[in-house]
Order: C-alpha cells, then structure tokens, then sequence
C-alpha cells in the first residue's frame, strides 16, 4: 500500500428536504429556502407533505387551512390530510 | 449745624454777632456761655463773615509770574530753576484764588508754551536732515524735551490744572494737552508730519527688506504720533504703503518659490508683520494691517497656491506646509477653497489606484494605506476640521463605488486573506485593527450585497476546509457586521457557524452510535449543512472507493433516521483527507482533496513501483470530469509536491520537455508514484486548489448577484407604482436609482420594466408609451 488514509477524513455533505417539486405551491418559494414569514431556512420551516402527496411549506399550508373552510388541498382539491410519517 | 442754629434761634442773631469777631478764635464763647448760664436747649454757634477780605499785594500776579514765566523759560532751556518747585507751586496757588488771576496765568502759560514749540520745531525745520533716520532721531529728542518738560511745568501748575481747569473743562485744554496741541499744530503746520509719517513708514520699509531698525525709536515716534492723536493720518498711509509693499513682493514671491516655500515666506510674514505690532504698531491697527497681508499674500494667489501645490504637498505628505496651508487658508476663512482641491485629489487619485490593473491585487491594502494617509493630513495638519471630514468621506464613497461590483469584491477577498490560514501571522489587535480598518472601505460601498456574497462565499471554504486562522476572529467579524448592516445582512453567515456547531453534535452521536463499529480505522468528520444558507456548487460526481462509500452510506442511514424527510447530497468537491504515504525516504502525511485521495489510491492497485497509469485510464476509474481531474493532477505532479510524476506522450514531448514551469495537463499524458519523493516538511499540503477560488465560481458567486438584484429591482419597480400608480419612465428610472441600493444600469432597469409589463404587473399608457400605468 502506498497510501492509506491515516486517521482524518474531512468531509461535507449538504442536507435538503426530499421533495420532488423544486419550491412550495402557495408561496412559489424554493423548499430549500424558507416561506414568507421565514428568515431562515432550516428546520423551523419544515416542508408537509398531504396524502394527496403534495408537499408545501409547513407554515403556508396551516395559514392556507386556517383560511378557508374548506379543508382542500389547493392544487388538487381533494380533502387536506397530513400524511403521517409512515415512510 | 451754622444754618440750624440761625433758623431756629433768629432772637439770638444780634448778640452773636457781635460777640464773634473771629471764627477761629471765638467760636468757643458762645459753647462755654451757654453751658454755664442758659440749659442745653439754647446752645447757640455763629459764623460771621469776615469782616475784610485780606488782599493779596498789587504787584503780586506781575512779580509772581515773571518768576514762573523764567522758571519755565529755564526748564525750556533744560536748566534748572531758581526757585524751588514747592515755592513755585506755592505760587501758582496763590494766584489760583482768583479766577481772574487764574484765567490770566492760563493763558500767559499757554502763549509761552506755544513760543517755545514754536520755536524749537522751527529750529528743526531749518536744520532739518535729509537722511530720515537722523530726522526722526531729532524730532524723538525734541519730542522727548518737550514730554519731559511739560510734565515738569505741568507739576509746578498743577494747582491750576485741579482747580481753573477743571471748571472750565469745556472751553479750556489742561496744560499738558495744551503742549501736545501746539505741538500738533505745529507739525501738520510745517511739513515736519508729513516728513515724520514719510520717515517712518521707509524705516519700515527698511525693515521689510530685511534691515536692522532702531524700533524703539520707532515705537516713541508712534507713541508721538498717537499722542497727538495723528496716529489715524499715519495708519492709512501705513496701510496704503503695506498694500504696495505686498502686492509686489506677493507678485514677485508665487512666481519665484515653490508653494511650499511661499507658504513659509507667507507665514514668516505674517509673524514678523505681528512682531511689528506689538513692538511698535498701535494694536487698532492690527485688524487692517492683517487683512491688508492676508488678501495680497494669500487670498489673491489662492488659485495659484492650490493649483501648484496643493496635490504634489498631498502626496508628499508634507504635513507641516499642508498644516500651513489650513491656517493660513480658515484665517481668511477659505475652507472651501481647500475642499474643492481636496475633495478632487482624492478622487482622482483614488480613481486611478481602481483603474491600475496591475495593482489590483495589492488594491485594498493600498486603498488602506491611502485612507490612512488621507487620515493622517486630515487629523494632523487640518485639525480635523468638520467640513473636510465630510468631504474625505464623501469622496472616497463616490471613487470607490465609481467601479461597479470590483471594490466589494476586493474587499470581500481581502479580509478572507487575512482570516485564512497561511497569511503572514498577526496579533489577535493587529488583525482587529485592520478588520476595522476594512470596515471603513466596506462603510463606503455601495454594492453591500456583492460583498456578502463574496464575503459567504470565503467563509464557507473557511469554515469547511478548516482554514481559519481563528473562530473568535470570524465571530467578531460577523459581529461587526452586524453592527454596520443590521441582523438580516449578517443572518445566514450566523446560520453557517450554526450549522458547523450542529455538525459536531451529530458527529459525536455518530461516533457514540454502534453502526460505527467497523469503521474505527478512519475518523470520520462530516459537515452537514442546511441547503439553504451556504453558497453550493453543483456536487461534482466521483467514483469514490468501496470503503468510501460504505461509511457514507452508514451515516447516511444514521442521518437519515434521526431527520425524517431528509436526503444528503455529497460536496465531494469540499472533501479532504489526512493521507500516510510510503515513500522510499520516510513516512509523509499528506493533506489532499478527496479526488486526489481517489487518484493515489489508484497507484495502490498497481503492485509494481514503476506502474503508470495514463489520464484515461485514471478519468475512467475515478469518473471525475475532465477539468476536475486536470486540476488535481496538476497539483500532485507540481514542482513542490510531485507525488506524481508526469509523463508527456511522445507525440507532445517537444511542447512539454522545454518548459517545465508552466505545466498544463494534457490527455495524452501518463503518470506514475513517485516512490523516492523528498520532503523537508513530515505534514505536506496539496489541497489549496480547493480552497483558491475558481473562475467558475467568481462567475457564478456574480450570477447570484445579478439574480438576486433582479428581484430587488422587481420588488422595487412594483413597490414605487403602487403608490404612484401611473408614472413616466424617466421618473420612475430616477426613483429606482434613488431607491436601490447599488448602483443599477438603466438598461437592465429597462429590462426588468418590459419582464414586468409582460407579467402584467404594469402596462404602458394606451396614449403614450413613456408612461406607465400599475394594474391592481
């Protein structure tokens, strides 16, 4: 063996949330970022993900739900429900 | 108690009055008589008038004044008097009883007087000296006599001079103001003042130019002059010939001396012309006299002074004369003046120092020194004068933001210089200091947002290469930062450190955790980071060794079941490994980027010493992109660390043998260990190319900056129509370049307008196209 690593590996990965759009439907921004009220992005601003499995801003879609009486997911719809973290 | 005694006792006033002859004598009677015979009540005094007044002898005012009309006569001729002064006083007094006798002696005295004066300035004008010295000499000495003199006929006469005098202060002078009138008249009445004021303003003159002068002479004459209260004839006249005087030499001076000369020239004037005034000049005249200096020294060539010398003595840093310059330049309260050329030096010189391509690299540390210097004039030689401490910074805003993104950008890159590992070593002050002193410059831009980008982009190789020099030291940057631009500016930066402190919390768990049981061999330090506050590059896609993979698979799982909803993606290209290497002349330790671990570990699997691999062989095992590779190659096979050592093709040889400094990496190359690698250093670093910025960064570090502003110019477009409604294009061009802050072209403006009239944000008036209108 020539070389071998000796004791220290430095390394850097990046974290994002595993969502397949690129940013959240009601506030158009990156889920990577934060939503409107946010300053920084991270885990006080969580995606959700609904059974429809449409994924907003945690934040967006409570204020959206809190809005409205009807209990719709606004890109489908359908009835809101959170989809519990059975993944 | 005379009168009381007369108003109520009026049946007594007979008797007294022939019982008193005399009051000396008998104004006791009545006390004694009273006391003895009548009670208390009827105490009774008298005054009675003289019955004669006594009478001085006829003869007296004649033989009395011929002595005193010879006592003067001898203090005339300086002699000294027969009669004793008190004799003489005693006299004068007597005569003083009478106011005739009084007013006669008055005037005698004062023809007398006038004889005298008149005769002894006739004597001088008859034997007047043409030489002016001698002449002013002559006339100090009769001047001399007759002050002396007059004091001493003043003395003998001061009964005179406390009793008629005074009350007849309206018509008549007192006997010495008497002497300094007939001596004034006398003097304008023969051309001996006109003489006196010509004489002494050449001994002046001569002075001027540079000749010793009898001063005390002088200041007696002046002293004459202002006695006789023709002082006033002479200060114009002294004014007139200054004005001549300066004017000239003013002139002649600014051609011939260089200004740092002429301000000396200028200052010693002024300092010799104030000598004069207090040495022998009437204070009255000090207003007159400076300002006579002062506009034909200084406020006629003020012109000449800035335009000649003010930048050469700037950039001289000739304190002392610029010092000069502001004293002489605020007496005569012409600041403004020195601002004009002051506010232009800085500006130009500062333009031309961000112009100067080739100094850019040094640009900050010089705009520094620059800054420094500037601060240095200002404080010592303009005493920090209000008006020109604005202007420094005034002008060094507009130079430095006359160069659009360019300054931050330095800026940015300077303090990471001195932040990163490898700089020259400094005190924890120094390195506050000049952290301080960058702030300054940073103070002065406009484009604050291209230098956080800059500035992010830095720290985070910093943080995760770790490269600085110390956490306390970035702390206090960020927390200076945060004074300056307020908590939102600063917010991700503080978010990085935060990630970086949440990083070594998973990493201990991780280690504590079982799943790392097989992986005890290699210490693992992962930086995990939020997405979302560090400047990412697209992770660059490697072929990395089975172990490799299995221990980031591990903590994948580890991550991933602690954060739910999560993915990791790799920064392999932020990676770096602490390698131990074989080499024939000892054990190394080698600090290399992940994809350098990548390439060695190749020669690993090639048994023999001499195995070379080629470019090929080596981008198909490791999967690296080919700018990539070329660049990690290039710093194994470097002169100072060849680890590696390059082999040209046959084919390329002839371009590759000669010039072996300025490597380039070609495909056809091929490479082998270099088991017999020598080193004075046990540590060996070949990962700075991770930490040096690439191209494509600054690029896209630049990009980021225009998109950003793009939506801040959008925001700002949108903002100023929603209150305005309809607005022209022009104005509303200025509005945004008033609003924004940095500095944005009109044609990106433009551009941003038609994006958003495309969004239907705004459209333009259906009658002219210039205006437009927001749409609700």
């Amino acid at each position: 063996m020539k070389v071998t690593i000796k004791s220290l590996w430095n390394t850097v990965s990046a974290w994002h949330w595993d969502v397949n759009e690129e940013c959240c439907g009601i506030c158009r921004m990156a889920f990577d970022g934060c939503c409107v009220d946010c300053k920084i992005p991270g885990d006080d601003c969580p995606p959700v993900w609904g059974v429809c499995n449409h994924a907003f801003h945690m934040h967006c879609i409570l204020k959206w739900l809190n809005a409205n009486e009807l209990q719709q997911c606004p890109m489908c719809r359908s009835e809101w429900r959170f989809k519990s973290d059975e993944k | 108690m005379n009168f009381n005694n007369n108003n109520n006792n009026n049946n007594n006033n007979n008797n007294n009055f022939n019982n008193v002859n005399n009051i000396n004598n008998n104004n006791k009677k009545p006390l004694t008589n009273s006391l003895a015979g009548t009670p208390p009540a009827k105490k009774i005094l008298v005054i009675k008038n003289l019955k004669q007044i006594p009478k001085t002898p006829d003869n007296y005012e004649d033989s009395s004044w011929s002595k005193l009309s010879s006592a003067i006569a001898s203090i005339n001729k300086k002699e000294s008097t027969t009669l004793t002064q008190e004799e003489l006083y005693k006299m004068v007094e007597n005569l003083c009883f009478d106011k005739n006798l009084a007013s006669n002696l008055y005037n005698k005295i004062s023809i007398q007087i006038e004889q005298h004066i008149t005769q002894t300035l006739r004597h001088l004008v008859m034997a007047m000296s043409s030489d002016p010295i001698i002449f002013l000499k002559s006339i100090n000495s009769i001047w001399k006599d007759h002050t002396n003199q007059m004091i001493m006929i003043r003395s003998i006469f001061l009964y005179l001079d406390r009793t008629y005098v005074i009350q007849n202060s309206n018509t008549v002078k007192s006997i010495w103001d008497l002497g300094l009138f007939y001596f004034g008249n006398n003097l304008s009445q023969s051309n001996l003042e006109r003489k006196t004021i010509d004489s002494l303003l050449y001994s002046i003159r001569c002075e001027r130019e540079g000749d010793e002068i009898d001063r005390d002479l002088i200041h007696s004459l002046i002293k004459m002059l202002s006695s006789l209260q023709i002082y006033t004839k002479f200060e114009i006249e002294f004014i007139k010939e200054t004005n001549r005087f300066y004017d000239m030499e003013g002139n002649n001076k600014i051609n011939e001396y260089e200004i740092p000369m002429y301000l000396k020239y200028v200052c010693d004037r002024l300092s010799q012309e104030g000598e004069r005034l207090m040495r022998y000049l009437e204070q009255s005249t000090k207003k007159q006299l400076m300002s006579v200096l002062e506009r034909q020294l200084i406020e006629r060539h003020i012109d000449v002074i800035l335009e000649k010398g003010f930048n050469t003595m700037v950039s001289g840093d000739r304190l002392e004369d610029l010092g000069k310059l502001y004293q002489l330049l605020n007496n005569i309260g012409a600041i403004q003046k020195i601002k004009q050329s002051w506010q232009s030096y800085i500006k130009q010189t500062g333009i031309q120092m961000l112009n100067d391509k080739e100094k850019e690299p040094t640009l900050i540390q010089d705009l520094l020194d620059y800054k420094d210097r500037l601060d240095r004039i200002l404080n010592q030689s303009f005493l920090k004068n209000e008006l020109l401490t604005y202007s420094l910074k005034e002008s060094f805003e507009y130079f430095i933001n006359t160069k659009q993104n360019k300054p931050a950008e330095l800026v940015a890159r300077f303090i990471d210089s001195k932040l990163k590992v490898g700089g020259k070593r400094m005190s924890e002050e120094e390195l506050e200091t000049l952290l301080n002193k960058s702030l300054i410059l940073f103070r002065y831009i406009q484009g604050k947002d291209v230098f956080e980008a800059f500035y992010k982009q830095d720290l985070s190789k910093r943080l995760l290469l770790d490269k600085s020099t110390s956490i306390d030291a970035e702390k206090s940057m960020i927390s200076k930062l945060k004074t300056e631009c307020g908590t939102t500016f600063t917010a991700k930066l503080e978010e990085m450190f935060k990630d970086i402190e949440l990083s070594n919390d998973i990493m201990n768990s991780f280690r504590d955790s079982p799943m790392t049981q097989n992986f005890k061999s290699i210490e693992m330090n992962i930086y995990v980071l939020t997405s979302g506050n560090w400047p990412m590059q697209q992770p660059i896609e490697a072929t990395l060794p089975k172990e490799f993979l299995e221990y980031q698979e591990v903590f994948n799982k580890f991550y991933l079941s602690k954060h739910n909803g999560k993915t990791l993606k790799w920064q392999n290209a932020l990676s770096y490994c602490v390698l131990k290497a074989n080499f024939s002349q000892g054990k190394k330790e080698l600090s290399v980027s992940l994809f350098q671990t990548i390439i060695l570990y190749l020669f690993n699997d090639i048994a023999a010493d001499g195995g070379e691999l080629s470019f090929r062989d080596i981008q198909a095992s490791t999967g690296l992109p080919i700018p990539e590779l070329k660049k990690n190659l290039l710093s194994l096979c470097s002169s100072k660390s060849d680890i590696l050592i390059q082999k040209k093709s046959i084919s390329n040889s002839s371009n590759g043998g000669g010039a072996p400094k300025t490597r380039v990496i070609d495909e056809t190359d091929t490479f082998l260990f270099n088991s017999k690698f020598t080193s004075k250093l046990f540590k060996i670093k070949v990962n700075s190319i991770q930490i040096q910025e690439t191209v494509e960064e600054n690029q896209k570090t630049n990009e980021n900056i225009i998109s950003d502003r793009q939506y801040q110019v959008d925001a700002a477009i949108v903002r100023i129509m929603k209150t305005r409604k309809t607005l022209a294009h022009n104005l509303l061009i200025s509005e945004l370049v008033s609003l924004l802050k940095f500095q944005p072209k009109p044609v990106d403006l433009k551009k941003r307008i038609e994006i958003l009239i495309e969004k239907e944000y705004l459209c333009r008036d259906p009658e002219n196209a210039m205006i437009y209108n927001y749409m609700a």
